[in-house]
């Protein structure tokens, strides 16, 4: 029979009917055996190729590994500040006298305002409490509040991550605006007669607004001709307040000290000193706040090592209001410090008590000095 | 000569058929290992949560390998490089200077650049650090937690018990996947 194979003129048909029946080859058992053994080591291939391409994280060879007991370090690698935990009793001025459970899951921060009225922020809430601590009123907010101010005439400025809220004495809001600037983080707000003061920690600068939310100026950046630094503000913490002096005081805290501005802007005044001693401020960043009291001194809270301090309208330590004795839970749990988490927000009433936010109690701590 | 019938001549067409035939076999297997490993239960690594780290040294001390596994790592988005950083320098320096006697790490493994006064980076010497934690401590206490322990996999051992998340008194050592091998930190936990 004549084979046509190779002949691409030829139909398929055509080409079937002219390999049968000699062109069938047939399968013998050596070709059958032979044919397995090639698709198998085809597969085998296949598999192998596809471990070699995908290789799974094999266990490696526990190289220099042994048994890990029995070492111990020496005290050089110990982080160990454990000698500034205790104060000098001497120097401790005042005593705590009173809490005011706020009942807030989280506690963000405290005012004081008309008649020494307590105004705690917290969860999704203002709540206010009378001066000896029961509650007289509440209000809800629209999202969690980082800090808030009280002005004369009872108005309440609120601020969020990036917006001020302001509302009456009833809580009913009387006006809101957008803080611009994409990292904007809120921590501090003050309000004297027309001025709102914010400090935003995100952007590292205090806006100046009029009581309606109209920008009027920034403060705080950078400008040596001024002879100004700039905030330093590593953690999100920058406090700031209105002093009877006239002058906006806002905590630099990565430069551990306080600077007065005025309203326009013009550096007039610093204070502080970076040291773990009592006299300075401590850690990276510090004081994280501050109030001012009646008389115009300071009194000023730390994280790392928690501590509430006094100095002088002239910022000269005076003495100590809370040790780090006091805020055994701070302590005990320093991933707070480094995540935001410690509230060590102040505030003082008219008769010069100190008003401490805790957030690991979610109360306000209230300090009154010793006789 | 041999015949025909009894040596069948090679056409092209069975030469394609024979290497399509190959082929799909090569991918079958290839197929069928993937699948099999894909069913395999994932295979894991241990890791150290950060934000449960209490800092408590057991990671250089209880490891397997000498130095330990376990380093410190430093995320520059987290860093507030601080001028008086409390990872780099002793709690109370002499000045802030790069002076052994200023810096804070026993075995020398943290390096600084100056990028704009009054601003550094951080960097990790791995084969220097032995995973202390001391650094991250003094960063923990008062910065913003940028300096934090993690375990190298280019190191780690995995073993079934490992020896440091018996000891550890946090419970901050758990099992990953082995495909994110890694727990960073984040600003999310931050303000």
């Amino acid at each position: 029979m004549t084979q046509v194979r190779g002949d691409r003129t030829v139909g398929f048909e055509q080409h079937l009917m002219n390999k049968a029946p000699n062109s069938v080859e047939k399968s013998s058992r050596r070709q059958f055996l032979r044919r397995s053994v090639g698709g198998a080591s085809l597969f085998g291939l296949g598999g192998a190729s596809a471990l070699l391409s995908f290789p799974a994280q094999a266990e490696k060879p526990a190289a220099g590994a042994s048994s890990g007991g029995g070492r111990s370090l020496g005290k050089e690698f110990t982080y160990d500040v454990s000698k500034f935990y205790k104060t000098d009793p001497a120097l401790i001025h005042y005593a705590e006298s009173s809490k005011i459970a706020t009942g807030f899951k989280e506690l963000h921060a405290v005012a004081t305002g008309p008649e020494d009225r307590v105004y705690a922020a917290g969860d999704q809430a203002v709540r206010v409490f009378s001066k000896t601590g029961e509650r007289v009123s509440e209000f809800g907010l629209s999202e969690k509040p980082r800090c808030l101010a009280v002005a004369t005439a009872g108005n309440i400025f609120v601020g969020m991550k990036n917006r001020v809220e302001v509302f009456d004495a009833s809580g009913a809001r009387q006006a809101r605006w957008a803080v611009t600037g994409g990292d904007a983080v809120l921590t501090a707000v003050a309000v004297v007669e027309k001025d709102v003061f914010v400090a935003d920690a995100g952007n590292r600068v205090v806006l100046r607004y009029d009581l309606a939310g109209k920008l009027l100026g920034r403060i705080g950046k950078k400008d040596p001709e001024r002879h100004i630094l700039g905030f330093i503000v590593p953690s999100p913490y920058l406090d700031l307040n209105v002093g009877a002096d006239g002058l906006l005081w806002v905590v630099n805290p990565g430069r551990h000290r306080l600077e007065a501005y005025t309203f326009d802007g013009e550096i007039r005044n610093y204070w502080g000193e970076e040291s773990l001693g009592l006299k300075g401020f401590c850690g990276c960043c510090n004081p994280i706040h501050f109030a001012r009291l009646p008389d115009g001194r300071f009194v000023t809270s730390e994280k790392g090592l928690p501590r509430v301090k006094v100095y002088s309208a002239q910022g000269d330590f005076e003495g100590v209001v809370a040790g780090p004795e006091l805020f055994p839970n701070q302590i005990e749990n320093p991933n707070a410090n480094a995540t935001g988490g410690v509230c060590m927000d102040l505030a003082v009433d008219s008769a010069g008590r100190v008003l401490l936010a805790d957030a690991f109690l979610r109360e306000v701590r209230v300090f009154t000095r010793k006789k | 000569m041999s015949a025909p019938m009894d040596k069948p001549e090679s056409s092209r067409r069975q030469f394609f058929n024979g290497t399509v035939r190959g082929a799909f076999l090569f991918l079958l297997g290839a197929a069928t290992t993937l699948l099999f490993r894909r069913s395999q239960p994932k295979r894991t690594v241990w890791q150290i949560d950060p934000y449960k780290c209490i800092c408590c040294t057991n990671c250089a001390t209880k490891c397997v390998m000498h130095p330990s596994a376990v380093k410190c790592v430093q995320v520059y988005p987290m860093c507030g490089y601080c001028k008086l950083c409390t990872g780099y320098f002793e709690p109370e320096p002499i000045s802030l200077d790069t002076g052994a006697e200023n810096q804070l790490c026993p075995t020398g493994a943290i390096k600084r650049r100056q990028l704009e006064d009054p601003y550094y980076e951080y960097n990790i010497d791995e084969p220097l650090c032995i995973g202390c934690a001391k650094c991250v401590k003094g960063c923990v206490l008062f910065g913003n937690g940028s300096f934090f322990l993690q375990v190298r996999h280019d190191r780690c051992v995995n073993c079934d018990e490992c020896a440091i998340a018996i000891a550890c008194p946090s419970q901050a050592f758990q099992r990953v996947p082995a495909d994110k091998p890694y727990l960073f930190k984040n600003r999310e936990h931050q303000a």
